[in-house]
């Protein structure tokens, strides 16, 4: 059944035409062209689809186009302030966050959704919110880094107002 | 020598921004214009006849545009062993395999379409075990082996279904067991793993239907070697075939050689020349692609009493899987130091790398160097209980130094391993009680209540050798704004290279790293290179890059001679200049030597091409070789674990990772690699097995339920970084992409038996067979536990 959505997404308001059914990882990919959010699994288990839906992380995979109408999407392209990378772009690409990548977007949109309830989270605190997310790469050391120190910046910015 | 800029430094990745941003194009995003989606139809039988096949509906199942089986795709392929049909011809071999294909406008479309293909099957015994494949009276997989294309150096030997027998023989080892004041055996296995990159596989293909070209987009970690098979099997020219490689999602050895690859080709020929996708979703990746090797692995030693090894026999049988792909050179590779890096006079190894009906094996990080470490290092341990004595001291009498001769007839320089041994044993404080915090486990208070938990520490050490010879060419442009480019056919597949690559750029050409980028992959463009395997591109590509980088410099120099008056005077280049070697004023940035000397588009380009012209393949009836490696690389790893004797639970407290790397070109790459290494270490250690039930189905298609390490998994990891230079290396470096997993399990498994006084023989050390184990060893008293082969 075609349905028709408006939605906001990365900060835009767009109208689309779309099967109900799609899910919604396949209509920022290949609906919308947006493919920095990732396909790993596509059942809702590695978490590289992860986006922000009405301002709660989701795996995107796992979300129906039908239920969007309304609805406020963030990606992975709309995570930049302005022309700037965010704190948490910047921490994971100095301590070594990124290796093939193919995670990264998950990553970083799951440890945002941290720092957005928690500036000061612990060690324990960073491994369990990114216990959804897979990464073969890593060996997750220097993601956990990085989120602490992008927590600490970000601080830091909110301090100096 | 002269100071080092930018290698040797901790520098952030080139290819990071791309990545953080989401603009990075990997495989699995590619969208061609005007493409049509395709989906393949698998076997759902181990080993059969294909009696027939009805097409007919789905080729009337509307936007439909192709429905193809092996009859339109006559082609096989292999690499060592030309035995893979594109799509199942006649019969199928294992559950997963391949019979058939649409192409429709959609994927919805070409799924749909599948649905309706038809196929009987006859049944057909089928072998899901290496031992039992190659069984006297067994049936053959491949009836037609005898007549298959193959390598010379493969020697199948005379028992069914094995497609390799390796060979090792050094002296005499029933002399040296007669000499032995011990005699030791164990029989050890390693399961069905598999890579589990992130992004599932995918392939895009296109046939020009005037010209007869064929283009391939595909993250290939050997896009040389694949069209080389492509070229082969089609019988067309290699100038007929591109490859175009996006971005890799991680590979770890599954995404070389063809499988999707295949299936798109063979469609593109029905499309009219409109490109094709394939993309396997991560079932189908899990169960045809490509798997690590399971190994059955007969050990037997003789050792004197002071502990000096007198000889080693070792039979490895490989599960290869339906079709050969990797299995005879991982079976020769892997064989060849599977008895440890150690000086042993008396050698035997036989291995055999068998077919069987379970989805294809494949190259996997460490390229078969984990399943013998898995059984040398904890056979090595049991060696010490039985003499009393302590591990690291035995290993210290028979780990190979400088100077030593390899039980393979090779002089070994340049050998790290004794340095790696002390550093990873001391970082876990070896031969100390339990130095972790007990407040880890619950506090002190916590531990004398809970006396289930046993704590154990162990180590494991490896050698890898790396593939030999190989080639890899590069070029090295440099513009007329100073900017230069860098042509090398190494693929990024997260491991580092096109930063490892830009800094031995930047190096030569005294550039800043940011004026250096990556050539994108596109074999019409790019220089050969043999492939992105084998921990190989930082010594192979290394030195090609850096030899190219240094003819483009010395191009420069000669150009500016002139422009600085310069006659008999020695000219040097650094911070982007080249200037008087006596006089530094006089010097011109390298972008204005190209402008004044070619003009504004003018690009003078380096070449070099690098191969290690010593190395010899091992000789067929000793497995002998006196330079079998380009190099060598030596790892010891160290962990201490806390077993829960009530539920068969280990966690691993830290884990040391000492790897010699020759030189470390970027510390912080490094220690990244080891770290993920280690990951994937654990991973397969506890958890990892891709469950192959007694009919071969993949019971665990799934991220749910084949378990991958999580950010919670991890113990505290400590890499450390041993420089031992390889003087053949460029700047001293060898090679670290494989070695972070191959000492890990074995090292686990002696913390383990360590804390629990049980060896287990069996991988992985799930809580179920810790839990038996400990039970059996209550009940009977046994201090070795040994479960079947399925
Ligand atoms: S793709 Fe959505 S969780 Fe894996
Ligand atoms: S960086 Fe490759 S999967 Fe995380």
């Amino acid at each position: 059944m075609m349905m028709k959505i408006r939605i906001t997404l990365n900060g835009k308001s767009i109208s689309l035409e779309v099967p109900a059914h799609r899910l919604l990882l396949d209509l920022l990919r290949d609906e919308i062209g947006l493919t920095g959010t990732k396909e790993g699994c596509g059942t809702g288990d590695c978490g590289a689809c992860t986006v922000f839906l009405n301002g709660k992380p989701v795996n995107s995979c796992l979300i129906l186009s039908g239920e969007l109408d309304g609805a406020e999407i963030v990606t992975i392209e709309g995570l930049k302030i302005g022309p700037e990378l965010h704190p948490i772009q910047k921490a994971f690409i100095q301590d070594g966050g990124v290796q093939c990548g193919y995670c990264t977007s998950g990553m970083l949109m799951m440890s945002k959704a941290l720092l957005d309830e928690n500036l000061n989270p612990t060690e324990e605190e960073i491994r369990f919110a990114l216990s959804g997310n897979l990464c073969r790469c890593t060996g997750y050391a220097k993601i956990v880094q990085a989120v602490q120190d992008a927590a600490a910046e970000l601080r830091r910015m909110r301090a100096e107002g | 020598m002269e100071q080092l800029t930018i290698v040797g430094k901790p520098v952030t990745r080139v290819d990071a921004e791309e990545k953080v941003t989401g603009e990075a194009v990997y495989g699995y995003d590619l969208v061609l214009p005007d493409m049509l989606y395709g989906k393949a139809l698998f076997s759902p039988k181990p080993h059969a006849r294909i009696k027939r096949i009805n097409t007919e509906e789905a080729k009337q199942y509307p936007g439909v545009v192709a429905v193809i089986t092996g009859k339109d795709a006559p082609w096989t392929h292999g690499e060592s062993i030309k035995d893979k049909p594109f799509l199942a011809q006649d019969k199928v071999r294992y559950i997963g395999e391949p019979v058939a294909a649409v192409a429709a406008m959609d994927e919805d479309t070409a799924q749909a379409a599948v649905r309706l293909i038809e196929v009987e099957y006859e049944d057909l015994p089928a072998y899901f075990s290496p031992e039992e494949a190659c069984k006297p009276g067994a049936i053959p997989i491949h009836e037609n082996f005898a007549s298959y294309r193959k390598f010379d150096f493969i020697v199948p030997g005379s028992m069914p279904n094995v497609c390799e027998h390796f060979k090792l023989r050094t002296g005499d080892v029933e002399k040296g067991f007669r000499e032995a004041d011990l005699v030791l055996e164990e029989r050890y296995y390693v399961p069905v793993i598999q890579h589990a990159a992130i992004e599932p596989h995918s392939s895009h293909a296109q046939v020009d239907p005037e010209s007869g070209r064929v283009t391939i987009w595909v993250a290939n970690d050997a896009p040389f070697r694949a069209l080389h098979e492509i070229s082969e099997a089609l019988g067309l020219s290699q100038e007929k075939i591109r490859f175009i490689n996006p971005l890799q999602g991680g590979g770890f050895g599954s995404k070389g050689g063809l499988k999707v690859e295949t299936i798109a080709v063979a469609l593109a020929y029905h499309t009219k020349g409109k490109p094709v996708r394939v993309k396997f979703n991560r079932e189908e990746t899990f169960i045809s692609t490509l798997t690590r090797h399971e190994a059955v692995i007969h050990i037997k030693s003789g050792v004197k009493q002071d502990g000096t090894l007198a000889a080693r026999q070792m039979t490895l049988y490989w599960g290869a899987g339906a079709y050969a792909e990797k299995s005879p050179t991982v079976c020769i590779r892997g064989s060849l130091p599977a008895p440890g890096p150690y000086r042993i006079p008396h050698v035997r190894v036989d291995g055999y790398a068998a077919y069987t009906n379970k989805p294809v094996a494949g190259s996997f990080r460490g390229y078969g160097i984990p399943q013998g470490a898995w059984a040398c290092e904890q056979h090595m341990d049991e060696i010490a209980k039985k003499l009393r004595m302590d591990p690291v001291e035995l290993r210290l009498k028979n780990i190979f130094v400088d100077g030593d001769l390899a039980y393979w007839g090779e002089q070994l320089h340049s050998v790290g391993l004794k340095e790696t041994l002390i550093k990873a044993t001391q970082a876990i404080e070896w031969g100390k009680p339990p130095g972790f915090p007990a407040s880890q486990l619950g506090g002190e208070e916590a531990r004398r209540l809970k006396p289930n938990i046993k704590i154990g520490k162990g180590f494991a050490c490896i050698s890898k050798p790396t593939r030999t010879p190989t080639t890899s060419k590069a070029g090295v442009l440099v513009n007329s704004k100073g900017e230069i480019t860098v042509l090398a056919g190494t693929v990024e597949i997260g491991q580092g290279c096109s930063t490892i690559l830009s800094q031995v750029a930047a190096e030569e050409l005294k550039v800043p790293l940011d004026k250096v980028r990556m050539a994108p992959l596109d074999t019409d463009m790019i220089p050969f290179d043999a492939s992105t395997t084998s921990s190989r591109s930082t010594y192979h590509m290394g030195n090609a890059v850096r030899r190219a980088a240094i003819d483009a410099r010395e191009k420069l120099m000669e150009m500016a001679r002139p422009m600085l008056e310069a006659k008999n005077e020695e000219l040097a280049c650094s911070n982007g200049k080249v200037y008087l070697k006596d006089q530094p004023q006089m010097a011109l940035p390298i972008g204005d030597v190209v402008r004044r000397k070619l003009g504004n588009d003018g690009i003078v380009r380096g070449d070099a091409s690098y191969t290690y012209e010593i190395g010899k393949d091992l000789d067929l009836e000793t497995g002998h070789s006196d330079h079998a490696s380009a190099f060598y690389m030596y790892a010891t790893q160290a962990a201490e674990v806390a077993v829960d004797e009530e539920t068969g639970r280990v966690r691993i407290l830290r884990m040391s990772a000492a790897h010699d790397v020759g030189k470390a070109i970027n510390p912080l790459n490094c220690a990244a690699q080891i770290e993920g290494g280690l990951a994937m270490g654990i991973g397969s250690a506890l958890h990892e097995e891709m469950v192959i039930d007694s009919q071969g189905k993949v019971r665990n298609p799934s991220f749910l339920d084949y378990h991958l390490v999580t950010s919670l998994d991890l113990p505290e990891m400590i890499p450390i970084i041993v420089e031992c230079p390889e003087p053949e290396g460029p700047y001293g470096a060898k090679g670290l992409g494989e070695p972070g997993l191959a000492p890990t399990p074995a090292a686990i498994g002696n913390a383990v038996a360590d804390a629990i006084g049980v060896r287990i023989c069996d991988l992985p050390l799930n809580p179920e067979r810790v839990y038996w184990a400990i039970q059996q060893k209550r009940a009977k008293g046994s201090s070795r536990w040994l479960t079947e082969v399925a």
